[in-house]
């Protein structure tokens, strides 16, 4: 322990550790190689410009998804890790991960997968996606926008700067002390945790201020709530649990700091301190976390069932409805998660039941979509694979759910493989393909070329083999006794069912390799597959009414909106009339300057962050003036916005009406 | 209704519209305050995290110091009256701002900034009284709590103290232009919003804590 | 529509929207009633006039009411249709509050009563 670098030592490197430091330089020669080629090329500027300064909701959405894929890697080799280790390590075996490796590795998974992949790719999502929908330039507050990126970079640097110094948390991905205190965790691990998440939950609830203001303050004229699109109503929703949640988990995590740092005695085993109320918190948070990650993914599968039905969503206002009564409910079940605690009969019973409503809406949706495509003319595309692969086995995880929502059945099933099984089974069909159909659906719109079809099935087949081989038979080991977190099991019968596990993770890693391929390919024969017209999918909603990518203002005028599915009902009027709307009255248009605020804090926070973690308190205390300093220098300023020329938004509408009005010959020319 | 009114959004007309977006997006300056308010909202959930613990915890005294061991109504009493006539004297400098009256604002801020300054003064000199006799966070989870909670507000009040002094030198270095005095307005709804948790702080856990 | 027509239609929570009189008289007729109603609670935590559990459910409902009077006299949270929003945001916030607090102090009174360790086990923790 010294002044000047606090508990960091060189110890700290895990050189006797082949798995982290081969990953670490493999990595670290990556980033070099990259950072490199990047000077080479002379891509800094636009990368600086375009990119990392950006206020545009459009760049900002990219990047966290950029982030979300690099971390998926990450999140993924832990998870084929834990599936080689339980095929090896049964009955004589150890396998090749001692537990405290182990350890580490499953509460990595879950951190970084739960954390850093699903949120920010569902975020990505909302940012790109939203405005766009909404008819309008941008979200309420662009600048802030871009620091709650910056900080979500900011927590995912220092997850992984653990692999490299130090070490992680070794508690499971949510750290229930008394294992995370300091007496049982004495090491930096479970900081990293806790430091990662103070610093990107920031980030995450100042999106949620921002988009829930947005949704509901700014609109394109005549967009009424009902008019919206569903994806917009989801994120609503979703963006209000973010508002109510996240909270929680601050001070839920920043109790458990206190304790660590300054031994304060919330959740100790000694000095009154109760960890069965960190539970009950932490809790309070997650599971409204699981519906902000879901509440949009199903936002998704309504604008594909839709567009790819050739028909109006079906049941809109019920929709709308169950979204808003999923939204309520989710903040009405989180004690289901630790039925085995002790609260008592009554309490267990509201909950179990309250868990069980929730069903009834979600399953409204399910419904709605299959009406949606009953009577359609669909296409099968490769987002509609992923919806159809969702509706199938969606429902299975599920009902397990509603298992689990019975008191006495999870008496049995509480932390078995049962229930890991069952969670994976409602995220991969929910969330993860949602994300993969919404990659396919809107890449067009943000680069200008559609994705290779062929390969992107093949991604989809990967995906929904490899997940029912993955996690099928963990339910039946889970009814066998099987616990989850197991670093060594004992029972040789349940060996085979691991390596059906096991290579169900491969396939899935397959899929994954996939994707980059199919990415590397689309865009090495992306003349093939330009989207000329802006409108590669017939779409129904208003960001197909922009060429593809749009410009930085979206819309050179800002569209007037008469009724549901805006887009759709202009686009049939125009081809029924041949001939577009009247030219509209251009004026100049004021955008926000983009700003190297976002990423400055960022860093100021992430040392600020390093230092609290390894008790270097000169550099934390530095790093939080620094942050400060930045916030105050950009306050300071009064130009934050730019005007573009009415001369460049007529010149570029011009063009995409031109090329709407070739459109809309070939169409008619072709009836 | 004269037009600077109108432009920092300060009137308002009975309407027929709720809301429905028949005229598109809305203006800066209800958009900033609306956001603002959400976050202030995320925080009275912070808050309330804050109380639900303290609720649970009260009574792990851990054998040590008690709320009718600690207490001061008297100190508590002044401290409410500080932060009260603050959030008056905030909403005063408001009025003032919309006016562009440079002497009022500053000088009602000013009042403000100090009372929430004798605010701090006081919960300092109560927290290390605590400590000086033996009652210090680390002693038991029921202090964890109460040093947690309270502390918290503290800071916030710190933090907004922070900002009252960046706002007076803002204001007198660049004057009452529109996006200067929309920050005010998110200044003054935090404020409030301080006091508003400060009436549950000593609701619950200084009166109803010391009951009789 | 124009940027004054916009902001003729919705307001922000404490934007004051009169002239300079009623402006100040709102905040004073708030302070009046915040120091009445604060009076009043530390009479009634004081006082063995009231029937003693009565006392904690008068000082929440006082609470709430000087909670109100802040939001209605310096917030200027109105339930009028320009309004909406901030009343139904407002609305949202004290769900979730309610929930979180009536949550955890329910589930954690039942947990404590059912799992706290026997007396025996208790004398243990007391170290430091």
């Amino acid at each position: 322990m010294s002044v000047i670098f606090g508990k960091l030592t060189w110890d700290a490197i895990p050189f006797h550790d082949p798995i982290p430091i081969i990953t670490s330089a493999i990595v670290l020669i990556a980033v070099a190689v990259v950072a490199v080629i990047v000077w080479r090329k002379g891509w800094w500027p636009y990368l600086r410009d375009e990119y990392i300064t950006s206020t545009d909701h459009k760049r900002i959405g990219i990047m966290y998804i950029v982030l979300a894929l690099l971390m998926l890697v990450r999140g993924f080799a832990d998870a084929l890790m834990m599936r080689l280790q339980q095929s090896l390590a049964i009955g004589a075996s150890q396998g090749y991960l001692p537990p405290e490796h182990y350890n580490q590795i499953f509460s990595a998974h879950g951190t970084i997968m739960i954390f850093f992949v699903a949120m920010p790719f569902i975020i990505g999502f909302m940012n790109f996606v939203v405005p766009l929908q909404l008819g309008v330039r941008d979200v309420a507050f662009p600048t802030m926008n871009n620091v709650s990126f910056w900080l979500t970079a900011s927590g995912a640097l220092l997850i992984n700067l653990s692999l490299f110094i130090g070490e992680f948390a070794r508690t499971g991905w949510l750290a229930f002390p008394p294992l995370s205190e300091k007496e049982f965790s004495p090491g930096v691990g479970v900081d990293y945790y806790l430091v990662a998440l103070q610093i990107s939950g920031v980030g995450t609830v100042l999106t949620a201020v921002n988009f829930v203001t947005t949704i509901l303050k700014i609109r394109a004229p005549g967009m009424s709530y009902l008019r919206m699109p569903v994806f917009c109503w989801t994120s609503l929703a979703s963006n209000l649990l973010i508002l109510a949640a996240f909270p929680v988990l601050t001070v839920t995590l920043a109790l458990l700091m206190l304790d660590r740092y300054m031994g304060f005695h919330f959740f100790t085993n000694d000095g009154g301190g109760n960890s069965m109320l960190y539970m009950n918190l932490i809790w309070v948070w997650g599971h409204p976390e699981v519906y902000i990650l879901v509440l949009p993914a199903f936002g998704i599968y309504s604008e594909v069932a839709a567009t790819f039905s050739g028909k109006p969503l079906f049941g809109y206002r019920s929709m709308v409805f169950a979204t808003m009564l999923i939204c309520i409910i989710s903040f009405c079940v989180w004690l289901h998660h630790f039925f085995t605690m002790g609260a008592g009969a009554n309490i267990n019973a509201i909950f179990g039941i309250a868990s069980m409503l929730i069903g009834i809406p979600t399953g409204v949706k399910i419904y709605n979509w299959l009406f949606t495509m009953y009577g359609g003319r669909v296409r099968f595309t490769v987002p509609i694979h992923y919806l159809i692969g969702f509706m199938l086995l969606f429902v299975g995880g599920g009902l397990t759910g509603i298992l689990l929502a019975i008191p006495p059945v999870d008496f049995i099933t509480h932390n078995t493989l049962f229930l890991v099984a069952h969670f994976h089974h409602v995220i991969i069909p929910g969330v993860v393909f949602a994300l993969m159909a919404g990659y396919t659906y809107w890449f067009p719109k943000a680069f200008g070329f559609t994705l290779h079809e062929g390969l992107g099935k093949a991604v989809f087949w990967c995906w929904f083999i490899g997940f029912n081989l993955a996690f099928m038979p963990l339910y039946l080991l889970g009814f066998w006794g099987g616990t989850r977190r197991l670093q060594h099991i004992s029972d040789p019968t349940w060996a085979p069912w691991l390596n059906v596990a096991l290579l169900g993770a491969v396939i899935i890693g397959v899929g994954i390799v996939l994707t980059v391929v199919q990415l590397w390919y689309s865009i090495k024969t992306r003349d093939q597959r330009m989207d000329v017209t802006g409108d590669p999918w017939d779409g129904r909603t208003l960001e197909w009414l922009t060429l593809s990518p749009p410009p930085h203002y979206n819309f050179a005028v800002l569209p007037d909106v008469h009724g549901e599915e805006a887009y759709w009902t202009r686009k049939q009027t125009a081809i029924k009339l041949d001939q577009l709307i009247k030219e509209p009255d251009y004026q100049p248009i004021e955008m926000p300057l983009g700003t190297p605020v976002g990423v400055i804090c960022a860093f100021f926070a992430s040392v600020c962050g390093f230092a609290i973690i390894w008790h270097i308190w000169w550099m934390a205390i530095l790093g939080l003036i620094g942050a400060f300093a930045v916030f105050v220098w950009y306050a300071w300023q009064d130009e934050h916005e730019h005007v573009i020329p009415v001369d460049e938004v007529r010149k570029n509408a011009r063009e995409r009406r031109r090329i709407r009005m070739e459109h809309l010959h070939n169409l008619s020319q072709s009836t | 209704m004269t037009t600077e009114a109108a432009t920092i959004g300060l009137t308002h007309g009975g309407s027929e519209d709720t809301g429905l977006g028949h005229r598109g997006p809305e203006s800066k300056s209800i958009v900033v305050p609306y956001g603002f308010w959400l976050f202030i909202l995320s925080d009275m959930v912070l808050f309330s995290a804050l109380f639900a613990t303290y609720a649970a915890l009260v009574n792990a005294t851990d054998g040590g110091p008690t709320t009718n061991q600690l207490f001061d109504r008297t100190l508590v009493a002044i401290e409410t009256m500080a932060l009260l006539f603050s959030s008056f004297t905030c909403g005063l400098a408001m009025i003032a701002a919309k006016r562009a009256n440079m002497a009022w604002t500053q000088i009602w801020l000013l009042v403000t900034g100090l009372l929430g300054a004798v605010f701090l003064f006081i919960e300092l000199y109560e927290f290390a009284h605590m400590i000086a006799e033996g009652a210090p966070p680390q002693r038991s989870a029921f202090l964890s709590s109460f040093f947690t909670l309270v502390g918290c507000h503290g800071a916030h009040v710190t933090a907004g103290l922070l900002w009252i002094g960046t706002m007076m030198a803002q204001i007198w270095a660049k004057g009452f232009k529109e996006h200067i005095v929309r920050r005010l307005l998110c200044l003054s709804i935090f404020w409030h919003a301080l006091d508003i948790i400060w009436v549950a702080i000593f609701t619950i856990v200084y009166l109803i804590g010391t009951l009789p | 529509m124009t940027q004054d027509e916009n902001d003729l239609l919705d307001v922000a929570p404490g934007q004051p929207h009169s002239n300079i009189l009623s402006e100040t008289a709102a905040y004073v007729i708030g302070l009046a009633l915040a120091l009445i109603l604060t009076g009043v609670s530390f009479w009634v935590a004081s006082t063995s006039v009231l029937w003693g559990p009565g006392v904690a459910v008068g000082l929440v409902v006082l609470a709430i009411a000087q909670m109100g009077v802040h939001l209605v006299f310096f917030l200027h949270i109105t339930s009028g249709p320009d309004n909406t929003n901030n009343v139904l945001a407002l609305a949202f916030g004290v769900l979730i509050v309610f929930l979180v607090m009536v949550g955890t102090i329910w589930i954690m009174a039942h947990m404590t009563a059912n799992m706290a360790p026997p007396p025996e086990l208790t004398n243990l923790q007391m170290q430091h």
